[in-house]
């Protein structure tokens, strides 16, 4: 299998090389033999999909039937594995995760070189695109990080899959956040050929507004697993920590989300191209930066890949004349883009402060700001390390500071947004559509306030009131328009208004998709404002003992430990007691993972958390260690309001695949109306998706 | 007037430790803060001072260390960072410091958004006022452009 699996590698690369270099030729040459060699250009890129993912089944083959003369199995997995965590080894470490973005890649390039009959020539130029990225990661799996380097010594069993990922999400949450990541391939690649040959018209903004939609989706799905995953399963309370590899995936977020908000200036109003254009350029280049910072080792990360000599494939190195991929993905962007320009030039501009538009743009300044800020921290070990031969570590307390502002100052913004028009708009009309949701932020702040929330005691306090006060103008803003926009179809309609709200969604699913996204943004940030308020403790507790923490009290019942193949586990049960009513028994328990080889046998621990979730709060428990008499020490948090950021995702989520959704029946045209100033002639409006 | 003499002395007293306790104010305040801008180097990645799990096999003797090198007056904040840093690694203080090249973290960020947005704010100014101008020189009055622009949006929105 590693024989069939590395012959299956070189050939994906011999032919994302043909697809590369026949798709070029292709492309220069326009005559009727162009065409057939352009097709086998297609016909290559379609058949690497088929060869790396016969790699990608080598590997999981091997995995499967513990064949440890494979280096990558023996470091990754063991005999005592579950299946779906022996399906995770594709991605748990280097060599198998580089070859799984390999796949996924083709995999897109497959869908993408399918769907050719959209726009033959645009998709063409994206498939040469893509086969350049194909490239440089076969490159990178054949040369440098192969997953079928054999063991020289066959061991009787593996190293085992690292105890924190042997957890149900880390199946999921590693795929999503791939997909995510590669995905923005392809936007990139529409992006960079769209630009290659200046295509005329605005389609392929909405064919890449598109394909952002779904990887943004994905990447989205990917950070908040992993959120999840950190909080259920890392033990420390926390879902956030501002690792340098959580940076990483949300620095090409950052600018996908901004790239999704000014895509509408484009297909709207002619305006902004070339901040679009490089948007996803930026995006693309970030998600290859991200690989490279946690793939390099010149960051520290809990979630690093060990240090290895990849990082000169990222970025090459100047001290040998040996260019790397993301200088050379700059200069061609920055080639064509100074040779095109004229074609990116807008056609429209701002024209008042106070208008949509311009919400877009403080939108996007805002998102970079913050994009810059994540990468500034990430970076500045690295700066540092340059200027003053000392790396200063930047941690939570920096990235909190610097972007809890921007946080909340977006939030504000997506408030504001959709009260303004498009053009200009004025005090009047945001006076009177502001009104309502302004009042209930207020009344929010009074209730909180009334309720015992003191913002001046520190700035915890503050941020969570102020979150707090700026979501509920998001809610209502969002209601208010789901409400007006209903009540304008109830009479045409003669339906209820609910039947009206939700036919207004199916006929304009992108806008109203949005505000749901919008609305489950709001109720993340208020999930995140409760951590202001977590409470935690921390005791020995044997068996018939009881702690309390908040409300609750805890009363341990029994404390085991016990012994199988894969770990030897020490556990308690805890009934938990509130108002003098039992409301739950939860079994925290600590894992200590076997591995092979140690005289001990016992590995690295890991926390099962014991959770009983609210609405209002979290009691959030571990097994923090025994004691040496063997007594469990229970560590108990209460975290107010964390299921909100669960439920908040699942909002957006459900927004975006709204979003995605055509619309039912559409649009309105509009009404052919002869204009009579002469201003209107020389800057005309396109609607949506309009090509002109 | 003995009882005058005694309420003098408790008054005396009372004054006397009343900085003694705005002392021990700022020393728990400064101890939150410094511990704060820590983090624990057992591997946890916790902050310094929410690290306390049983077994840990540095938070205790950091924060040990940290109440010492507090009560050592001529201590400053930078000293006593750069001196975990020394002892404990560079990952032992997570926050960069607010002078000399450190303050550079704290001020790229926001000073680049101010330039931004002041950027913005001009171009826009400046094209509003092309737009008008050129308005003006076609003979295209503000109400025909509100006019127009009512149209549109009724056109286009829902």
């Amino acid at each position: 299998m590693p024989l069939l699996g590395n012959f299956c590698l070189l050939f994906s690369l011999a032919l994302a090389v043909y697809c590369f270099g026949a798709g070029i030729v292709a492309l220069l040459q326009r005559n009727p033999a162009s065409n057939r060699l352009g097709e086998t250009a297609r016909r290559a890129g379609i058949g690497t999909f088929i060869t790396v993912t016969g790699a990608a089944l080598a590997l999981v083959w091997a995995a499967l039937n513990n064949d440890f003369s494979v280096a990558y199995i023996h470091d990754h997995t063991n005999r005592a594995l579950p299946i779906p965590y022996k399906l995770a080894a594709l991605w748990s470490g280097q060599e198998g995760s580089l070859l799984f973005w390999s796949w996924l890649l083709a995999g897109y390039g497959f869908v993408l070189r399918l769907r050719h009959k959209v726009d033959k020539r645009l998709f063409a130029y994206s498939s040469v695109v893509l086969a350049g990225i194909q490239i440089f990661f076969l490159l990178i799996v054949n040369m440098s990080a192969n997953p079928f380097g054999i063991m020289d010594r066959v061991s009787a069993d593996g190293n085992g899959l690292n105890p924190l990922l042997q957890y149900p999400e880390m199946v999921i949450h590693p795929p999503m956040l791939y997909l995510g990541w590669v995905g923005f391939s392809v936007p990139f690649a529409f992006a960079l050929g769209a630009l290659i040959m200046k295509y005329p018209g605005e389609k392929w903004i909405s064919i890449t507004r598109r394909w952002t939609m779904v990887t943004w989706l994905f990447l989205t799905c990917g950070i908040l697993l992993g959120m999840h995953w950190s909080y259920a399963v890392l033990g420390w309370g926390g879902y956030w920590m501002w690792d340098p590899v959580e940076n990483a995936s949300i620095l090409p977020w950052l600018t996908g989300t901004a790239f999704l908000h000014s895509v509408m200036m484009q297909e709207k109003r002619g305006m902004m191209k070339t901040w679009n254009v490089w948007l996803v350029f930026t995006t693309f280049m970030l998600s290859i930066l991200g690989t490279f910072l946690t793939r390099s080792g010149v960051v520290s990360s809990v979630h690093s890949f060990a240090e290895s000599n990849i990082g000169t494939w990222f970025v090459g190195d100047p001290t040998r004349f040996i260019p790397g991929f993301l200088p050379i993905v700059l200069l061609v962007c920055l080639f064509f883009y100074i040779k095109n320009r004229r074609h990116l030039k807008a056609e429209n501009k701002l024209e008042a402060l106070v208008s949509r538009e311009s919400s877009f743009m403080f939108n996007n300044l805002l998102l970079l700001a913050a994009c810059f800020a994540v990468l500034w921290g990430t970076l500045f070990p690295i700066i540092s390390e340059w200027v003053k031969g000392q790396k200063i570590a930047v941690g939570l307390p920096f990235f909190n500071n610097v972007n809890l502002p921007a946080g909340l100052f977006l939030l504000f913004l997506t408030a504001l947004g959709p009260l303004l028009a498009w053009r200009k708009t004025s005090w009047a009309s945001i006076r009177k559509n502001f009104a309502i949701p302004a009042a209930f932020s207020v009344l929010t702040i009074i209730v909180l306030m009334a309720l015992g929330m003191r913002p001046w005691v520190d700035a915890a306090h503050f941020y969570a009131l102020t979150a707090f006060a700026l979501g509920m103008l998001v809610i209502t803003t969002i209601t208010l328009e789901f409400i007006r926009g209903g009540r304008v179809l109830q009479g045409k309609l003669h339906a209820n208004l609910l039947a009206s709200m939700l036919h207004l969604l199916r006929r304009n699913t992108r806008r109203y998709g949005g505000y749901i996204v919008h609305f489950g943004v709001a109720v993340i940030f208020i999930g995140f404002a409760g951590s202001a308020f977590d409470k935690d403790t921390e005791q020995p507790l044997a068996p018939g003992q009881k702690m309390q923490i908040g409300d609750y009290i805890l009363v341990s019942q029994d404390a085991t430990i016990d012994d199988n193949a894969n770990y030897k586990s020490y556990a308690t049960t805890l009934d938990v007691y509130k108002g003098g009513k039992k409301i739950a028994n939860l079994y925290p328990e600590l894992r200590t993972f076997h591995i092979s080889g140690r005289p001990d046998n016992e590995g690295q621990p890991d926390h099962i958390v014991a959770n009983h979730s609210t609405f209002k709060e979290d009691l959030y428990v571990i097994y923090a260690s025994p004691t040496q008499e063997r007594v469990p020490v229970i560590k108990a948090m209460v975290k107010p309001l964390v299921v909100w950021v669960w439920i908040g995702w699942l909002v957006v989520v459900l927004g975006t695949v709204v979003a995605l959704v055509p619309n039912a029946a559409p649009l309105r045209s509009p009404v052919a109306v002869a204009v009579s100033a002469p201003v209107f002639e020389s800057k005309e409006m396109h609607p949506a998706g309009a090509v002109k | 007037m003995s009882w005058l003499r005694r309420l003098s002395v408790v008054l005396i007293v009372l004054c006397s430790c009343a900085p003694l306790a705005l002392a021990v104010d700022v020393d728990k305040a400064r101890y939150e803060k410094l511990g704060g801008k820590m983090q624990c180097t057992c591997s946890c990645s916790q902050p310094l001072l929410k690290c306390n799990h049983v077994g840990c096999t540095r938070s205790e003797e950091m924060i040990h260390d940290l109440k010492a090198s507090l009560n050592i007056a001529k201590n400053t904040d930078t000293n006593v960072l750069d001196w975990f840093r020394h002892n404990y690694g560079i990952t032992a203080v997570v926050e960069p410091g607010t002078e000399g090249f450190e303050l550079l973290a704290w001020v790229v960020p926001p000073a680049l958004l101010l330039a931004a947005i002041v950027l913005l704010v001009i171009l826009v100014r400046k094209w509003r006022l092309n737009a008008l101008r050129l308005a003006v020189a076609e003979g295209v009055t503000d109400v025909q452009f509100d006019a127009q622009r009512a149209r549109a949006r009724q056109e286009t929105e829902l």
